[in-house]
């Protein structure tokens, strides 16, 4: 008999945070910096845990230059060549210390992360991404990474539960990503019907990691800066961003004129257009499960970014949390049924 | 008094399911392959569980030979003559292993059906659907038609709880059609408040059937391959599909082109659509209980079903089911408020 878990799991719509009484004068005193040591690598960060995607249209050398700047981190998606990766550490040395370098579980994939990570020696993070990380062979794939790199800072997943959480934290990695189908141009769930609702992922999973000093990415569903504020809240140390950083200047893929709008195109990295672009197609034996979106040209990131952290801070202000570490504590969600107003559309 | 039952049944956008430790590798390496043995008919069943809705629209003749390659099934509607199914059988013999021959429970339905399962002795299908099938009639039908048909396996439906499966399944039915509401054409919920949320169903029926050694497929409610997976975790042995195999080449009915835009029509087999044209109306004691609507083309059914099977691959990866066979037994289904994020919009695929 199949089983069914009574209790209800929440998305970030399902809720708002309780405002708490605050002795902060100003949302600029909030501090939003924060720091980790990792339970594997040993290594510490200092930044705002807030990251772009792993996703060739927003894991980008150029959204890398301007998140840099704010101290923000990028996941380098996996496309780019041993040479490109040389002649951007060399032009722009700065930005090592927030990148990472992604790979996937092939053996290809592995190699070339050698290289890179080789010729690209002030590189301290790998994303290691696969779309279901509960298979044993990526569980081995984790292990034999940290094997080669003991100093790295590993990321690794997607996972949603904590039973998962943990058995990747014991193979070598530090930071696990948490999150199936919840991103904007993810259909995994339409395509197979497996998925958890974000964030009571990011609770529970939250919960395992912080139990073995490991730590978590909130990765996918977010749509406004409340959200992010939500997933830092619900106890995730970084929160990966994909569709709100998509459609700016750093963001790669062409300005596309239609009907007198601009927009660029985004699209998840197990879609049509991803598939084709990289393997040739989408296998027999599988379905596309990412979806293609026009989005509205939406100009420099800087912007987005001065939204996103602004909206942060004011989180922070009204639960009383003097800096972003504080949050998760000062955090009550409450359950609701409706985000906004909707009068005016 | 009536009586309320307060625990809250569940459809399949009410849930998702858990992904659970996994040791295969590829989604190529799961085996959607299933093999029944019926209770009543003895006879035993080899293929993908997916079955063509026996709809007019969907259940066609072209439908199978499309679905057979991938070795799914089809139940063909009712209203084909018997001399077309001679031509088909003549002509495609080898789609005959997976389709079944439909019949109401109507007067000159059982000749009929009669007549096709002797002109074409292969057949070795019957899906007998009514849209109540907890009439007395309905059960002393089944009963009629295995005294008749003693090894030809019977689908019987529609119904949505044990005890009815049960009563079936005794009565001489192999295999239970379960869903009572849950069609995209279908009103019935709409025009009677009756029903039953259909993953719910699902769970009670089949492990109602599987007690007696039958079988149960889930019939309606499917809008996406993750549904299907759904129904296939919630213990489905087959599970039927209308409306995503509606709009198709090989679905009945002519393509009409509007504004530029080709479009397909798909109707309930209690619409009035469909009532007009097999019984020349509806009756006067009845109201209609289906709509009718305009799907957009969509091409061979090919692609279709490719991203169906393919959806299911994932799912048993994700849950750690080498096969479809052990699927029900690895799903933990989790509640959920909502199933995709619609930033975007809902969108399609593409």
């Amino acid at each position: 008999m199949p089983r069914v878990d009574a209790d209800l799991k929440l998305d970030f719509k399902d809720v708002l945070l309780r405002p708490k009484r605050s002795s902060l004068r100003s949302r600029s005193e909030v501090d939003l910096q924060r720091t980790f040591t990792f339970r594997n690598s040993k290594q510490t960060y200092n930044g705002i845990p807030v990251i772009a995607a792993n996703m060739d249209t927003t894991g980008t050398f150029e959204m890398a230059r301007v998140f840099s700047k704010h101290t923000l981190f990028t996941a380098l998606h996996k496309h780019y060549s041993l040479e490109e990766w040389k002649k951007f550490a060399a032009d722009f040395p700065e930005c090592l210390e927030h990148v990472a370098a992604s790979s996937g579980s092939g053996q290809a994939d592995l190699e070339k992360l050698c290289r890179i990570l080789e010729a690209v020696p002030l590189i301290k993070y790998i994303c290691l991404d696969v779309a279901n990380g509960y298979s044993e062979h990526f569980v081995e794939f984790v292990k034999t990474v940290r094997g080669k790199f003991p100093n790295h800072t590993i990321m690794a997943g997607n996972v949603v539960t904590g039973e998962m959480v943990e058995e990747l934290i014991l193979s070598g990695a530090d930071i696990i990503k948490v999150g199936i189908g919840p991103g904007s141009v993810c259909t995994t769930r339409i395509k197979t019907g497996v998925g958890y609702p974000q964030l009571s992922a990011v609770i529970e999973c939250a919960d395992s990691a912080h139990g073995l000093k490991g730590h978590i990415i909130s990765d996918g569903g977010c749509c406004c800066p409340g959200d992010i504020a939500k997933a830092f809240g619900a106890g995730a140390d970084f929160v990966m961003l994909g569709g709100m950083l998509a459609g700016h200047d750093q963001s790669a893929g062409e300005v596309i004129e239609k009907n007198g709008k601009k927009v660029k195109l985004f699209y998840g990295m197990s879609s049509d257009t991803a598939m084709k672009k990289y393997v040739g197609g989408v296998a027999e034996y599988r379905a596309s499960e990412g979806r293609t979106v026009e989005v509205p040209y939406k100009g420099d990131v800087e912007d987005t970014i001065r939204d996103i952290l602004g909206g942060l801070r004011s989180t922070c202000t009204y639960v009383g949390a003097a800096k972003l570490k504080e949050l998760s504590r000062r955090t009550t969600f409450i359950r609701v049924t409706q985000q906004s107003s909707h009068m005016f559309g | 008094m009536p009586r309320i039952e307060n625990d809250i049944k569940l459809d399949f956008k009410d849930v998702l399911l858990r992904p659970k430790r996994s040791t295969l590798k590829s989604r190529s390496e799961v085996d959607l392959m299933r093999t029944f043995i019926f209770r009543n008919s003895k006879q035993s069943y080899t293929g993908i569980p997916v079955i063509a809705a026996n709809m007019d629209t969907v259940g066609t003749f072209e439908m199978a030979c499309s679905l057979q390659k991938f070795s799914l099934f089809t139940a063909i509607h009712k209203h084909y003559s018997v001399e077309e199914w001679k031509q088909f059988a003549k002509t495609n013999p080898q789609c005959i292993e997976h389709v079944a021959a439909s019949s109401g429970t109507g007067q000159g339905d059982f000749e009929r059906l009669s007549e096709i399962l002797e002109a074409v002795p292969n057949i070795r299908y019957i899906c007998l659907d009514v849209a109540n099938g907890y009439s007395e009639h309905f059960v002393q039908y089944v009963k009629d038609v295995r005294a008749k048909f003693p090894s030809h396996t019977i689908m019987a439906g529609n119904v949505v709880t044990g005890e009815m499966v049960e009563e079936l399944i005794l009565s001489g039915a192999d295999i239970i059609k379960v869903g009572i509401g849950p069609g995209s054409v279908c009103t019935t919920r709409k025009k009677t408040g009756v029903g039953y949320p259909q993953l719910s169903a699902v769970i009670e029926c089949a492990d109602a059937a599987h007690g007696l050694n039958g079988h149960i497929i889930s019939d309606g409610g499917c809008t996406c391959p993750g549904d299907v997976a759904k129904a296939f975790g919630a213990g489905a042995d087959f599970v039927m599909l209308g409306g995503m195999l509606a709009g198709h080449t090989q679905s009945g009915g002519e393509t009409i082109e509007k504004d530029g835009k080709k479009f397909k029509l798909f109707y309930g087999m209690s619409s009035e659509t469909a009532m007009k044209r097999h019984a020349g109306g509806v009756a006067d004691y009845r109201a209609s209980e289906g709509k009718t609507v305009q799907v957009p083309f969509k091409g061979d059914v090919e692609e279709t079903t490719k991203d169906i099977l393919g959806g299911l691959r994932s799912t048993c990866t994700y849950v750690g089911a080498s096969k479809l066979k052990e699927l029900s037994r690895r799903t933990t289904f989790i509640r959920v408020t909502q199933q995709l994020n619609t930033v975007f919009g809902e969108g399609s695929q593409q």
